[in-house]
């Protein structure tokens, strides 16, 4: 488990491209391939078939200059030879045009006065003039020469070309459009489960659940995410009552539900603490069962437990809600009366308790019990400015009143 | 009357190079010309009147075409006998060219002449020696008024771009 775990992580940070831009590149490339693949096809195509077309139209144009021609070579005249050539100079895509005589001789040459815009793809498309013989009656009279050259091609070439790049801009923009939807639904959902995982990682809200998502796949995904989150939140759920059921145990005494001594010295600390900054005042009441250890040995423990029991119910029931009470000894319980105003007299308080403790109490073997504790006042700051002291001065307060209660009797 | 005179042929400057050019020319016009009757390859008379101008060796060559008959007659004779195809006027009385020329309407022959260069005297073409060589000229109402076709092309060349057709 923790050997390959740092290895893989490692190759995580390695890869650190999005998703997105994975899709996004791979729908590029996969566009990209086939519009240049469909455009090559249609200019070869395009190529190829008007290569046949302007093979044919200077085939035609040949004849239509042997007919034309035809009158100027039997009477021999140059001039009515130009006039006869003259509608083919109009044609595009001739770059030259030559007429002999029967003897071979040239009569009259034209040159297109335009350059050829490719010589290299006219050399390769019209190596050689396209030869008519010009007949009357049957026999030879003459000759047309025609030269094709490559404009009409580049034409087309170009305007090819330009309706290839319109047509490649126009596709890219589409399926760049395609792609960013399609994009768009699938790293959407992904999108919504890492921010559930990270919600749950970093909050620890094991409420959250990924919502149902359009895509199957992810889908269950997201469904087997939230199995995990339910048992998570399961375990969560169970540590904290452990962990809060472990926190009571360490700071509650088991018998009577009240805080221990560790819980005490704690409060007491932070009682303190609270009093100084305000320049307030509390009182701290150390109480003590008298003979504890007599009714314990006479009526067996379960009897000195429900005496506890009886003795805690009593402080609790006199203490206000901000006071504060543990037990921490045996048979001793510690109050803080905090705050402490003019109308709260620890002694009255003191008094309550002595009363309320000193009603007969149940024993679980049948009989009664009446109980009576030893209460020692200490008041801060005027006992004690520190835990200890008020401690002691709370001790030793008890101790006399458990004197004055013995001597009493 | 719409006459005008365009072609200008080439004339090789050796001894019978004229002649040779004339004869080619005439033959030329005779190969465009087509006869009601409408045989393409048939043998033509040539009728030659008066004393030719450019040459005396009057004999057409038409190429790959038919035989061309020539006989000199006089305007008598040639009205006469009615078997003359092509005319050929050289120089004569203008009484005589009159009185051809009004024989010859409304009749399938063709009509040349070397003596008339402007063409207003009612030949359907005019040969005409230049200084650079021999050109000839055509007249389109003496041809509209005959049954014989000719070819639009050596009306072009004869006839100049914007009044041939």
């Amino acid at each position: 488990m923790t050997g390959p775990t740092p290895e893989r992580t490692g190759e995580r940070i390695g890869a650190r491209t999005t998703l997105q831009k994975l899709l996004s590149r791979f729908h590029f490339g996969i566009t990209l391939f086939a519009v240049a693949l469909s455009g090559i096809t249609i200019l070869l195509a395009g190529v190829t078939a008007l290569r046949g077309y302007a093979d044919r139209n200077i085939e035609l144009a040949a004849q239509l200059g042997a007919y034309g021609v035809e009158p100027a070579l039997i009477f021999n005249d140059p001039q009515a030879a130009r006039e006869g050539i003259e509608p083919l100079t109009r044609i595009p895509g001739i770059a030259r045009l030559r007429i002999l005589d029967d003897r071979g001789r040239s009569l009259i040459e034209w040159k297109s006065p335009s350059a050829d815009p490719a010589p290299l793809l006219t050399q390769m498309f019209f190596p050689k003039p396209y030869a008519v013989a010009v007949r009357r009656n049957g026999s030879a009279i003459g000759k047309v020469e025609v030269w094709g050259d490559s404009s009409t091609l580049t034409d087309y070439v170009r305007i090819g070309l330009l309706a290839g790049l319109t047509c490649l801009l126009i596709t890219a923009l589409g399926t760049i459009a395609l792609a960013r939807r399609f994009e768009y639904e699938l790293v959407k959902p992904l999108n919504e489960i890492a921010t559930v995982a990270h919600d749950v990682r970093l909050h620890r809200r094991f409420d959250k659940r990924v919502q149902p998502l359009g895509i199957a796949e992810l889908d269950r995904l997201g469904g087997d995410i939230n199995a995990l989150l339910d048992e998570l939140a399961g375990w969560q759920g169970h540590m904290e009552s452990e962990h809060a059921m472990l926190a009571h145990r360490a700071s509650h005494d088991p018998l009577t539900a009240m805080p221990n001594r560790a819980a005490f010295d704690e409060q007491l600390a932070r009682r303190i603490e609270q009093a100084e900054r305000r320049g307030g005042r509390f009182a701290l009441l150390f109480i003590d069962a008298d003979n504890f250890k007599a009714a314990n040995d006479s009526f067996g423990h379960a009897a000195g437990d429900a005496v506890l029991v009886a003795l805690s119910a009593c402080i609790k029931d006199t203490l206000r809600k901000s006071d504060f009470s543990a037990r921490i000894g045996g048979d001793e319980f510690v109050v803080i009366v905090d705050p402490l105003d003019a109308e709260t007299v620890p002694n009255d308080l003191a008094m309550r308790i002595r009363a309320c403790v000193s009603q007969p109490i149940a024993l679980p073997g049948g009989e009664t019990y009446r109980a009576s504790v030893s209460v020692g006042v200490a008041v801060y700051p005027d006992s004690g400015a520190d835990a200890t002291a008020l401690l002691t001065a709370a001790d030793a307060a008890m101790y006399a009143d458990k004197l004055t209660n013995r001597s009493i009797r | 009357m719409s006459v005008q005179a365009a072609s200008q042929t080439i004339v090789e400057d050796s001894a019978g190079g004229r002649a040779r050019a004339v004869n080619r020319m005439l033959g030329g016009i005779i190969g465009y010309a087509r006869w009601p009757d409408g045989q393409r390859g048939a043998a033509r008379t040539l009728c030659l009147v008066g004393a030719p101008r450019l040459t005396d060796r009057i004999a057409p060559v038409v190429p790959g075409g038919p035989a061309v008959t020539v006989r000199r007659t006089s305007a008598d004779g040639a009205t006469a006998r009615s078997d003359c195809d092509i005319l050929f006027l050289g120089r004569l009385p203008a009484s005589d060219r009159q009185k051809l020329i009004g024989w010859v309407r409304g009749r399938a022959v063709l009509t040349m002449t070397d003596d008339d260069p402007a063409c207003i005297y009612g030949a359907m073409f005019c040969l005409a020696g230049r200084q650079a060589g021999l050109s000839f000229s055509v007249n389109l109402d003496a041809i509209g008024r005959g049954p014989l076709r000719i070819d639009p092309r050596v009306l072009k060349i004869g006839g100049g771009e914007e009044e041939a057709l």
